[in-house]
């Protein structure tokens, strides 16, 4: 607190705080919470199969050159912007469920704990998988490091093998202890924002819709399990069949004009040491194809 | 069960922790006090005892403890303190039943939200800055007979009845996590009309607490009341409003009225959400 007497303005964020935190509120929700459920089903469906999930992962990257502008207006966008405002929330408060055992108390702190993991995690997450931006030359230099592994056109492979660094167990436990957080941030986020918009009032309505979020936590900690073995079960042996299957469909769907042709999104594990930056760059042929010849 | 039972064992004596500050500003400090146990002793009668026995547990002289109270009946809300760390009025605090749950010691302190005055003495004024800012009045300003007022169902009555309990006490706001002190100094030099207005300003700013929120959900849904809901709404979306709110929950929990607090945050979460979209239409 300021000790100044002329600070009577306000500021942009003080005059807008009730619009900015009711923004912070609606995009946990939408399209934050349903990006996230979407996507946890989308990698859940990989234990009906490999051809399951990579098709859904083709649809995904059907729009093409459009998809980075969708990433960012629809998902890192939001997510910055629910990240730094939570960050400051959390600040504004001061945990006491250690004098006030209560129940909602207890889950007001744990909002506060699962947002700054869950933010943490989302960080690891996208820098491991993803890599946050297309640019190969990027991409590339981040895969020294165990970063950008994930290649859509070889989905399932490609996740199965990047969950496999660090032993095994690095990566999966990080995986397990970010989802878990967010479910319960999504799950117990709902429950407040149906409070805070003034959708249930009464003690009694709150009870109803507590047992409402609950439920939706239980399935969604189970879909995100799925989603979880659906990446961590398999082993190489397991990778190197769905690669197969992978490049068989990237091949099919190529020659049918269902999947755009793209060899920056297939694995490149086997050609970094043939410098696969460079070949990407200067091949547009499909000389490179010669590369994916099932392991089998 | 407040009917005191004769044949429970009862200890000799009662020790009493209480944190000390001698004066705004200084630095807190903790004394122990020891007083012969008597039946059905409440707090502020172990406050009186102390102030009588002028000495400390090792037998040093001290002085009494300031404390604020009033009504003694837990309808004033002045007596509010936090005792075996939590908030409530310590003249409805009974000795007998806080020994059945720490039977080793009393322990009291001043409240943490609001700055202390003297040991568990605190200014609350941000608490009633809080009922300004919302407007928690009826807006009648002239002696002029307006004739009857507007009828009043008895479903409004038994929703009102509960929130018109409140005392003021100040509970609410210091279980709440997002209600956070605001201590100020004055300044050498500075009069008490700009230092009043310097603390004012940053209670405005800062978070309006479960109470006041409570008490504009009342006067909206009061006939003559809500001629000011408007106004009240206003407030509410202003910095340190409605938004400020993080559910925790606590404030019903420690409320010694049992008023249904989160029911009127709820309602006044839909109030602004309403008024905020009517304005942004409107305006």
């Amino acid at each position: 607190m300021s000790d100044s007497p002329s600070e009577t303005k306000v500021s942009f964020f003080e005059k807008h705080e009730f619009a900015i935190r009711r923004i912070h509120s609606l995009l946990g929700i939408v399209p934050l919470g349903l990006y996230m459920v979407v996507h946890l089903t989308t990698n859940a469906s990989l234990l009906n199969g490999v051809e399951t999930f990579q098709r859904a992962v083709f649809m995904i990257h059907s729009p093409g050159k459009l998809l980075p502008l969708i990433e960012w207006a629809f998902i890192f966008a939001p997510l910055l912007f629910h990240a730094i405002l939570g960050v400051w929330i959390a600040k504004t408060g001061r945990t006491n469920s250690g004098q006030y055992r209560f129940a909602s108390n207890k889950r007001y702190s744990w909002q506060r704990w699962t947002g700054m993991i869950g933010l943490v995690y989302l960080f690891l997450h996208i820098m491991h998988l993803h890599g946050g931006f297309h640019a190969q030359w990027w991409i590339n230099s981040i895969n020294g490091i165990g970063f950008g592994m994930f290649s859509p056109y070889n989905a399932g492979s490609s996740l199965v093998r990047a969950m496999d660094w660090g032993w095994g167990v690095v990566w999966p436990t990080i995986y397990l202890v970010g989802m878990l957080s967010l479910v319960y941030h999504l799950a117990n986020g709902l429950w407040t924002a149906g409070i805070t918009w003034g959708l249930w009032i009464s003690p009694a309505a709150q009870a109803r819709a507590t047992k409402v979020c609950v439920a939706f936590g239980i399935v969604l900690t189970v879909i995100s399990l799925s989603a979880w073995a659906g990446a961590v079960i398999p082993g190489e042996e397991d990778a190197q069949a769905m690669e197969a299957i992978e490049n068989r469909m990237y091949e099919a769907g190529v020659e049918a004009g269902m999947v755009p042709e793209n060899e920056e999104k297939r694995a490149h594990h086997s050609a970094t040491d043939v410098e696969a930056g460079e070949e990407a760059v200067s091949d547009t042929e499909a000389t490179a194809m010669t590369e994916f010849v099932p392991a089998s | 069960m407040i009917a005191f039972d004769q044949h429970a064992k009862r200890p000799e004596f009662i020790n009493v922790r209480v944190k000390r500050q001698d004066g705004p500003g200084k630095e807190p400090y903790w004394q122990l006090f020891k007083i012969p146990y008597e039946p059905e002793l409440n707090v502020i009668t172990v406050l009186q005892r102390i102030a009588a026995l002028g000495k400390d547990a090792d037998g040093n002289k001290s002085f009494p403890v300031c404390w604020d109270c009033g009504c003694l009946e837990e309808v004033c809300g002045a007596c509010t303190m936090v005792i075996n760390g939590r908030v409530r009025q310590s003249c409805s605090a009974l000795v007998d039943r806080l020994m059945e749950d720490n039977p080793d010691e009393l322990v009291l302190e001043p409240m943490s939200k609001f700055p202390v005055i003297r040991d568990l003495m605190v200014d609350r004024s941000r608490l009633f800055r809080g009922l300004k800012r919302v407007k928690a009045w009826v807006p009648v300003d002239s002696y002029y007979d307006m004739g009857r007022g507007e009828r009043q169902l008895r479903e409004m009555q038994e929703r009102n009845y509960p929130l018109s309990q409140c005392m003021s006490c100040g509970c609410c706001v210091e279980a709440c996590p997002q209600y956070t002190k605001i201590e100020l100094e004055q300044k050498p030099g500075e009069s008490d009309e700009a230092f009043d207005a310097r603390k004012n300003d940053a209670f405005d700013k800062a978070f309006v607490g479960p109470h006041a929120i409570s008490q504009a959900m009342l006067f909206n849904n009061h006939p003559t009341g809500k001629a000011l809901e408007g106004e009240r709404l206003d407030a509410l979306t202003a910095p340190g409003g409605i938004q400020a709110c993080g559910n925790a929950q606590n404030c019903v929990a420690v409320c010694p009225k049992e008023i249904p607090l989160t029911t009127s945050i709820a309602r006044a979460g839909r109030a602004t959400t309403l008024h905020t979209i009517r304005k942004w239409f409107e305006k």
